[in-house]
């Protein structure tokens, strides 16, 4: 048949509107703070070849990662013999997952017999057993040590769910009905999608509808295709350094990449990366995968509908062994810093050719604290803060000062809400002036936040970035300043944190921690003398 | 005769709508003066006085919505404030959550309204609390006297005080307010929004401080232009909760009028509703370049706690309002391959649709609508402005038909059908995201564009009633007139249920009590309705939800949880903060039973629906009796809306004189 246009175009707006349905659905059920105040989460749908379709995600990580599930899914369990009440299920890294706190379920929608879709919903869990609460531990060295590994499976078999499994799961993680509850979620969400796309494949037939998907993929290709072809071809290469994997302390990690703009779309090639780390460092392919869509969308136009067809031009070369794309047993839990700043160097690669749409360098760090241990009263309590840094000027204005950059979007804590949950006080809170590289526009800022631990032997936990390598300014423009975190003991003697630490904390010791700053663009001497004297007066650079 | 007032200022007209003691209504439009809005309210009193000879001295009640609060954040044309923070703590506003909205940007804009107090407009004193309220710091009074004089070097015109834990004791901040000197306003965030989480108090109290001498501004001049028209009563402000309030207190408290228009159209349209017999409505108001969609539930509008003001997000209660950028002025576009799109970008009111002949040449929304046949180019508003159809046919033909190979008639039907889509699309998703199906729902079309497309959306989301008010084109004046007035305070209590203290709890809400009296007291209202609520979460989580007291507070807990939530578990949960809401007993909204009607003979012309073109009857809303009831496809036009009933749908008069579309099997 002949697809009439407008119909496509009402058709996307329901295939968004279902995976927002889904999204809605999925962190309105939820149990886990993470879920409900991190929005680590993100539901979608699938071609029956497993091409996304529409997703809705808060979190840009988030862009790719469901799809070598769907692609693992498909391999292993041939798509004839799906049954419309299957769900599958899986989070092993090296069988289509990213790590292992991360679940996706995968529900097929089959129609009259016939496979038309798949409704997948990923939801990062609160703890996954392994040697550490909250499954993320900084000095892990095997995959083996992060927690329980689940190959594609099905969780539920026409409609029967998988006792075995469940009890499996129950007995391994440390806060069963909160993974089960959130897992129902999953359910949940996948169902939603499951019953609106078969009243759509009832009201359009089955063939009708995949022709409109395929459509709706080919019209995203052909967009991103032709805003690709307005940048210069050639090969542009970026090199920056991750401070180190958390175990190996004194050593750098190279990440390089050289993108190739070509007639065929958008090549980046990962030769020159460091080899594969011994820290958790360590990213599957999925990973650099979902940098890539984020580079893609966001040098594209973002009213592109997001679906396969936008990632079509895009392919990669990961070394094996390398960094990028680990080789079993290798751990990969902390691959969240790994992925941000790759998709910050496949950024920078391309400023030079396109100085008035891309910026200086981004800080790109998120510095996460946590500190558990028993309050006076005995109970135990256990908490967390994710930091961000500065972003990079531009060519039109300054960088923003603390904000979230690239590939990930969270909050940070109030202090009040901190002091009211637990034995800690923040005693500042606050811009770090002259933190951002010089620069005709200045690079955004870092902030520095001071806390106090009020009670004894507090397990402190702080994985930073950008402490050793700095963001580098472009067009003349400095750097951005490094991270810069601190101990300091009642007794008066002050530790440094080499970006990664587990340490000790005894009743009023104090942390401070002081992101970096973004990069600045320009020759610092075009900076006005106006803007540096409102620099000075509004504190963001010292008088 | 004795009558009431409600008007409404809206971007392009302000609306008047006038009740009589004998209950008949009367509506008028008279164009918004932007560069002062008062003019256009006093332009409209005088538009009632000479045309409907109402004498300013027999006005008993005067009521307003307003958009000076939003306008002034817009328009940047706030005051110049300073922010006095515990020491540690300036930089908060300038901070915020560090979260971005636009995920896929590269180059980023500030995510918090640092324009509000730039760095050297905030200021430190030494002090601290502790998260029980415990003094940790005293306050150092030479800090404070430090911190305002440099403020007033620099010419402030307004202070915010902004303190760590002062919800738990607001002793410091109120001391800081004693020690400015008097002339320069002060607001407290211990007043302005006792709640914790410091960036999200920080930031409604600088607002507060910001529109304050605006918004007192704008209301004395208003007041005394009554006064001098010969108004004897006090001016009465619609407030973004859907309840009213006396200038004189609006303008203590003014970051409560930020959604004031938005508020009182959707109590018209709750008022309407329930007269109706309906108590559980999806409102969808469809004007010229937005849709706001709102949900009442059980008679109630829903509030929310926060809301985006200029793409800020505001801590102060609202009605539950989600705007998108779609309305009758949108435009209709192809993008790169091919595919056809509408809005969000508008034609306004200038140079607006093609049709208008106004210079437009983008089709939109309304050009289709004429292309259709839904619109009558003769009589459209009333026959206040003439449209060209031709202009119509030839932006639809030149945009959108020929590249696409349509007709013109199948690009205007396409460019409903989208439209339609994305707007059904967004009403799910804000009845899911609140634990709602809209199939139990009435739809509730407002505005000049709603009832064009109430059919449409009714199918798409499974809606089988919807009701028209008698003038959903001026709804939000006729709420006002339907509106009680209403204070509502709160205060934080953090408290584990399981600890809870009754008589803790029941001393609070009478000292909550007695100073929301005061207010009600000002406003002249002796026996308001009382209602308590305790906002309530799970502990460790820090959203919460509002529960009504007295009662099971842990029971109700659940029960909302799993309503919204979709779950409940049984684990512990604290309250986080009381609330107290006084009101007045509401009045009426301004039915028109006794509204002059003029019938007008019904006539037939074709019309393009989905399954291609029918004659339709038209009819004049005058010319329906209480027999009256009409089968799709029809139209239903009034001066203030056109309203079209699809095949499938019968229309007929109901209650309170409101327009009653069903669906038949």
């Amino acid at each position: 048949m002949t697809l009439d246009p407008i119909t496509v175009e009402v058709t996307r707006h329901k295939l968004e509107g279902i995976a927002n349905e889904m999204q809605s659905t999925l962190l309105r059920s939820s149990f886990s703070p993470i879920v409900k105040e991190g929005l680590d989460a993100s539901a979608g749908l699938f071609t029956a070849d497993g091409q996304t379709l529409a997703q809705a995600c808060a979190i840009p990580i988030h862009l790719a990662t469901l799809i070598p599930v769907l692609q693992k899914i498909i391999e292993t369990f041939p798509p004839a013999t799906m049954h419309p009440e299957d769900t599958f299920l899986l989070n092993d890294p090296y069988t289509g997952g990213t790590h292992l706190p991360d679940i996706a379920l995968v529900q097929p929608i089959v129609v009259d017999g016939k496979l038309v879709a798949f409704s997948a919903a990923m939801t990062h869990h609160q703890d996954i057993g392994g040697m550490s609460a909250g499954s993320v531990p900084t000095n892990a060295t095997e995959i083996y040590q992060e927690g329980l590994r689940l190959p594609p499976l099905k969780f539920r078999d026409a409609g029967k769910l998988n006792e075995t499994l469940v009890a499996i799961i129950r007995q391994n993680v440390r806060i069963p009905d909160t993974v089960m509850g959130d897992i129902n979620a999953q359910l949940a969400a996948c169902s939603i999608g499951v019953r609106r796309i078969t009243e759509l494949t009832r009201k359009f037939g089955h063939d009708a509808l995949t022709g409109l998907f395929s459509e709706l993929l080919d019209r995203s290709e052909i967009m991103t295709r032709k805003a690709l072809a307005k940048i210069p071809q050639g090969t542009y290469r970026y090199v920056d350094y991750l401070d180190n994997d958390g175990v190996d302390l004194d050593k750098p990690i190279r990440i390089e990449v050289a993108v190739t703009v070509g007639q065929s779309g958008i090549h980046i090639d990962f030769t020159g990366t460091s080899p594969q780390v011994r820290g958790p460092m360590n990213c599957v392919p999925s990973g650099s995968l979902a940098a890539a869509c984020f580079a893609i969308r966001a040098l594209t136009d973002p009213a592109i509908p997001t679906n396969a067809g936008c990632f079509r031009p895009i392919s990669l070369h990961l070394p094996e062994g390398s960094l990028v794309n680990p080789v079993e047993p290798a751990p990969v839990n902390a691959r969240t810093s790994t992925i941000k700043r790759i998709t910050g160097c496949i950024v920078s690669a391309l400023a030079n050719i396109l100085p008035d749409r891309i910026p200086a360098p981004s800080a790109g760090e998120m510095a996460l604290v946590a500190f558990g241990g028993r309050r006076p009263t005995g109970e135990n309590f256990v908490t967390g803060d994710l930091i961000a840094s500065g972003s990079g000027a531009s060519a039109t204005g300054d960088g923003v000062d603390v904000i979230e950059t690239d590939a990930t979007n969270c909050m940070n804590l109030p202090a009040e809400a901190m002091e009211m949950e637990t034995p800690i006080r923040l005693h500042r809170v606050a811009l770090r002036p002259g933190s951002g590289g010089d620069g005709a526009f200045r690079g955004g800022l870092g902030t520095e936040r001071e806390y106090e631990v009020l009670t004894d032997n507090v397990t402190f936990t702080h994985r930073g970035e950008r402490h050793f390598s700095a963001a580098r300014g472009i067009f003349g423009g400095g750097d951005g300043a490094c991270g810069e975190s601190t101990i300091l003991r009642t007794d008066g003697t002050t530790e440094t944190i080499p970006s990664k630490i587990v340490a000790r904390l005894m009743k009023g010791d104090r942390v401070i921690v002081r992101t970096a700053g973004g990069a600045g663009y320009g020759d610092p001497t075009q900076r006005t003398a106006a803007m540096r004297r409102s620099d000075v007066a509004d504190g963001k650079v010292p008088a | 005769m004795t009558y009431e007032i409600g008007i409404d200022i809206g971007g392009t007209f302000t609306d008047i709508v006038c009740r009589g003691s004998d209950g008949s209504v009367r509506i008028a439009k008279v164009p918004t003066t932007r560069g002062d809005p008062s003019k256009a309210v006093l332009a409209a009193l005088e538009t009632a006085r000479t045309e409907w000879g109402v004498a300013p001295s027999s006005i008993t009640r005067f009521t307003h919505g307003t958009t000076v609060a939003t306008n002034a954040v817009l328009e940047r044309k706030g005051a110049r404030i300073g922010l006095i923070a515990t020491e540690g703590f300036k930089d908060v506003l300038e901070i915020g959550r560090q979260m971005r909205h636009q995920m896929y940007d590269l180059i980023l804009k500030p995510e918090t309204p640092v324009f509000l107090a730039p760095g050297r407009y905030r200021k430190e004193v030494r002090e601290r609390l502790d998260a029980s309220g415990n003094i940790l710091t005293p306050l150092d009074e030479a800090s404070v006297r430090q911190a305002i004089d440099d403020l007033q070097k620099l010419g402030v015109e307004a202070i915010a005080v902004s303190l760590v834990f002062s919800f738990l004791d607001p002793t410091h901040e109120r001391r800081i307010r004693d020690m400015v000197p008097a002339g320069i306003p002060v607001s407290l965030s211990s007043d302005v929004d006792p709640a914790f989480r410091e960036y999200e108090r920080t930031c409604v109290t600088a607002f507060d401080a910001y529109i304050k001498p605006v918004v007192g501004d704008y209301l004395a001049n208003l007041e005394a232009g009554l006064k001098q028209a010969g108004v004897t009563v006090p001016l009465q402000v619609m407030q973004s909760r859907g309840g009213l309030a006396s200038s004189a207190i609006a303008r203590q408290r003014p970051v409560r009028l930020f959604l004031s228009g938005p508020a009182a159209g959707v109590v018209g349209g709750l008022e309407a509703g329930k007269a109706a017999g309906f108590d559980n409505l999806i409102t969808v108001d469809i004007g010229g370049t937005s849709c706001d969609i709102a949900l009442i539930t059980d008679g109630e509008p829903l509030i929310r706690a926060e809301g985006p003001i200029d793409g800020y997000t505001v801590r102060v209660p609202m009605v539950d309002v989600t705007a998108i950028g779609a309305g009758g002025g949108s435009i209709a576009w192809l993008d790169a391959a091919g595919s056809l799109k509408v809005g969000p970008h508008s034609a306004g009111s200038e140079p607006g649709p093609a049709c208008y002949a106004r210079g437009g040449t983008q089709p939109t929304v309304t050009d289709a609508s004429v292309v259709l046949g839904y619109i009558d180019p003769a009589n459209f508003a009333g026959g206040t402005v003439q449209l060209q159809p031709d202009r119509a046919h030839a932006a639809i033909r030149s945009v959108i038909a020929e590249p696409l190979g349509l007709t013109v008639e199948e690009a205007a039907l396409g460019i409903h059908r989208v439209l339609n889509a994305q707007m059904a699309e967004a009403i799910r998703l804000v009845s899911i995201g609140r634990g709602i199906d809209p199939r139990g729902y009435a739809l509730l079309p407002l505005g000049g564009g709603g009832p064009m497309h109430a059919c449409a959306l009714a199918e798409e989301l499974g809606i089988t009633s919807i009701v028209i008010p008698p003038h959903p084109g001026v709804l939000s004046a006729a709420g006002l007139l339907g509106a009680p007035v209403e204070h509502e305070i709160a205060t934080a209590f953090p408290t584990p249920l399981a600890t809870l203290d009754p008589g803790a709890m029941a001393k609070t809400l009478r000292d909550l009590d007695a100073n929301c009296q005061k207010l009600m007291q000002a406003e002249g209202v002796t026996e308001p309705e009382i209602r308590h609520f305790a906002d309530v979460c799970y502990i460790g989580q820090s959203y919460h939800l509002e529960v009504p007291l007295p009662g099971d507070i842990y029971a109700a807990f659940l029960q909302a949880h799993a309503r919204v939530y979709g779950h409940a578990t049984k684990v512990p949960a604290k309250i986080v903060n009381l609330r107290t809401v006084h009101r007045s007993k509401a009045g009426k909204i301004a039915a028109s039973t006794t509204e002059t009607k003029h019938p007008r003979p019904t006539t037939t012309r074709p019309i393009r629906v989905a399954n291609g073109i029918v004659p339709a009857a038209i009819w004049h809303r005058d010319s329906f009796s209480a027999s009256t009831k009409l089968a799709g496809p029809a139209i239903v036009e009034q001066s203030d809306t056109t309203t079209l009933v699809e095949p499938g749908w019968t229309a007929r008069l109901t209650q309170g004189d409101s327009l009653l579309l069903e669906r038949t099997e």
